[in-house]
């Protein structure tokens, strides 16, 4: 019939919201904490998935989708609906679920394949191949709580890709460990995908998701917003959390956008001659465009352009005032322009924000989250730190002094 | 209309393994507590090893406790309050077979009632069967209780008070302290998910058990008329049977009281497993 292997009908889930507080305080004896607000997690999902697709579920934070994967994983009862499902499922919602501190890594791949699902044979069979995937061989016999933390995610991820599942569930867990490894998940989940394993990842890496999965879907609200091809997913989850509010900002000025002086309609992100661009190679200049709408005059607006890497550090911001723009005064919608340096950033994830300031950084009017971007090279990473430029070194045996060049062909691309 | 969406149904549950639905899955439950088993060894192998890890004595904690507990109330009930031992038993036998099921009982206990919150992160992130959980507790406690039993073996040769053909009768008797620990740990652990104030009730239970279970002293000197509601503690009914089984039948056991205790700690049981599976469903969303 159908390759049908996971199917969701309506499913919903209800949280009772006075739960929560009762659990969190109850210090009182005489607290009345009754009142028992509904918060639907989920609502109405329905969806199915066949053998061997490779599905992105991408959304805001709060939008369902943690609540969706356990749903699927059976840790929790959805409140309405089905959902029925054909294969083995594995799922991956956190990586080390169970190791314990005080065992060696012998014992914890044993201890964590068995939570996992895998029996005793298989673990047995893996066994080496978990080892060497992980690369702490050395370390086999040493409590994990002496582990750094980087050889406890590899070993982690590494049982976890060991299981060979026909349907494996992916929360997140790439957004761990160093860069190269993140690379290898990447790759062993490809060609896990190869051998006809059906995956559901969960990320807000969108590169990640554009990478693996031909298909997504996208939450907002416990809603189900989209269905379709993971690169539309991906435009569509871009244009739709665009006007997200920066909580920073959004503790300053209100919670409540409309009511905001002025609001960014959107910020696209280009390269120097104007195509949109998600993926910028280091060296790239980067032109930022932001439309903005003044719902009330504004005084003095001083545009500012920041860029966070995604372990939240800022890493560079732009300041219109600063770069000697003076608006004197704003009343409509319009749109300003921004075009960086080169970008010396390495290469990673990256987020954006724009800011609307008066000239003094005095007055906030508006904080909004822009779109991410991916800045990429082959050896700059974050061992370079968070920028990278290249420098003059001089190099020679004792007194000498030889001079070297500081090759700018690759650096000046 | 009836008859098409019933044949429908059963389309899909031939084609697919799993439904997942409010109130469903009910029918997988036995089979897939058969499937994890594995998982159910691994986890009381880990709380074995991790029990005594960076401990200087180890495992010897498991004779230490019991045996010093057994001193201390030796002197207190035999030399202090001058009570009575049934028969010839030595004073100190009497005490060591009760503290060996109660040991076991009250670690049980206290293990069980905090197994599920001190895996939160396993309930929160992965599906199993839940009562492997408390059962894997229970089954570390029997491990130390196997240990002590030991001890209760070199303490009887030493004594020279051997036992008869009634110690074959003894795991009667285990299998009535797994059931009561078991039951009470059930409630205890899935009550202490939704309400915490259970993890200050458990240690006084235990405290309150200790006194009022026959361990320092023989049951007979209860009121005879008494005994009946004394045995629906069914750690009495355990502790006596111990007592009777290790100690050549010269510490009386009382029919009644053992069936009393028996039907409480099957009660208990099957209570423990209901309440415990209704309220199972929601621990990830609580806990």
């Amino acid at each position: 019939m159908s390759d049908v292997i996971i199917r969701a009908e309506g499913v919903g889930k209800k949280y009772r919201i006075s739960h929560q507080l009762e659990r969190q305080s109850r210090i009182s004896l005489f607290s009345n904490s009754t009142k028992n607000e509904d918060f639907w997690a989920l609502k109405d999902i329905s969806f199915e998935v066949r053998h061997g697709d490779a599905l992105g579920i991408i959304g805001r934070n709060g939008a369902g989708k943690s609540t969706l994967l356990k749903i699927l994983s059976r840790i929790t009862e959805p409140t309405m609906g089905r959902v029925s499902i054909r294969g083995r499922v594995a799922s991956l919602l956190e990586v080390g679920t169970g190791f314990h501190p005080e065992l060696t890594g012998r014992e914890n791949i044993y201890l964590n394949a068995s939570i996992l699902g895998m029996s005793r044979a298989e673990i047995r069979k893996k066994f080496d191949e978990i080892v060497a995937f992980a690369e702490i061989d050395q370390f086999l016999d040493t409590p994990v709580k002496r582990y750094s933390s980087g050889m406890y995610v590899r070993l982690a991820f590494s049982v976890a890709a060991h299981l060979e599942p026909e349907i494996l569930i992916v929360d997140e867990v790439l957004a761990v460990g160093d860069v190269a490894f993140q690379r290898k998940c990447m790759d062993y989940m490809k060609s896990l995908a190869r051998r006809g394993t059906t995956i559901l990842l969960v990320s807000h890496d969108l590169f990640a998701v554009k990478t693996m999965c031909r298909r997504a879907l996208v939450l907002a609200a416990g809603g189900l917003q989209f269905d379709g091809s993971a690169v539309e997913g991906i435009d569509f989850y871009e244009k739709d959390s665009l006007l997200e509010a920066d909580p920073w900002a959004a503790g300053i000025i209100g919670e409540d956008i409309d009511q905001w002086p002025i609001v960014i309609r959107s910020v696209e992100l280009l390269n120097a001659e104007g195509s949109p661009r998600t993926v910028y190679d280091y060296g790239e200049r980067m032109r930022a465009r932001i439309s903005y709408e003044a719902r009330r005059p504004v005084k003095y607006p001083n545009f500012y352009f920041g860029i966070r890497r995604s372990d939240n550090v800022v890493c560079c911001g732009y300041s219109a005032s600063r770069d000697g723009v003076t608006i004197p005064s704003l009343d409509q919608s319009g749109v300003i322009e921004l075009l960086t340096l080169p970008l010396r950033l390495v290469s990673d994830l990256y987020s954006t924000y724009a800011v609307v300031w008066d000239h003094e950084f005095k007055q906030l009017y508006c904080g909004q989250i822009g779109p991410n971007f991916h800045v990429r090279d082959e050896v700059l990473n974050q061992h370079f730190g968070v920028f990278h430029v290249p420098g003059e070194w001089r190099w020679g045996v004792n007194s000498g002094g030889k001079r070297v060049a500081a090759t700018p062909s690759k650096e000046n691309k | 209309m009836q008859g098409q969406s019933l044949t429908s149904e059963q389309d899909e549950s031939e084609r697919f393994d799993l439904l997942i639905e409010a109130g469903r899955g009910e029918k997988n439950y036995w089979r897939d507590l058969w499937r994890y088993r594995e998982l159910f060894y691994f986890l009381a192998w880990r709380d074995i090893l991790v029990r005594y890890k960076q401990t200087v004595i180890g495992i010897a904690w498991a004779l230490v406790r019991p045996f010093l507990t057994m001193l201390i109330f030796t002197f207190i009930f035999s030399r202090v309050a001058k009570l009575p031992a049934p028969g010839s038993i030595p004073y100190p036998l009497l005490v060591f077979a009760a503290m060996l099921p109660w040991q076991f009982f009250s670690t049980a206990l206290a293990e069980a009632s905090n197994s599920l919150i001190g895996n939160a992160n396993l309930i929160a992130k992965v599906y199993f069967p839940r009562l492997i959980v408390p059962a894997g507790s229970v089954i570390t406690s029997f491990v130390d209780f196997l240990i002590t039993l030991g001890l209760m073996a070199v303490m009887m040769a030493w004594y020279g008070f051997l036992p008869d053909w009634r110690l074959l009768t003894l795991p009667l008797f285990v299998i009535l302290a797994f059931g009561s620990s078991f039951g009470a740990g059930l409630w205890l652990c899935a009550l202490n998910v939704r309400y915490r104030d259970f993890r200050y009730i458990v240690p006084f239970i235990v405290q309150f058990g200790l006194y009022i279970s026959p361990i320092g002293f023989s049951s007979s000197i209860v009121p005879e008329g008494l005994r009946l509601i004394y045995a629906c503690n069914p750690m009495v009914g355990v502790i006596d049977g111990f007592r009777w089984a290790l100690l050549r039948g010269q510490s009386p056991l009382e029919i009644r009281g053992l069936i009393a205790s028996t039907i409480v700690a099957s009660i208990l049981c099957l209570t423990g497993v209901w309440y415990f599976r209704r309220t199972e469903k929601t621990f990830a969303d609580i806990i």
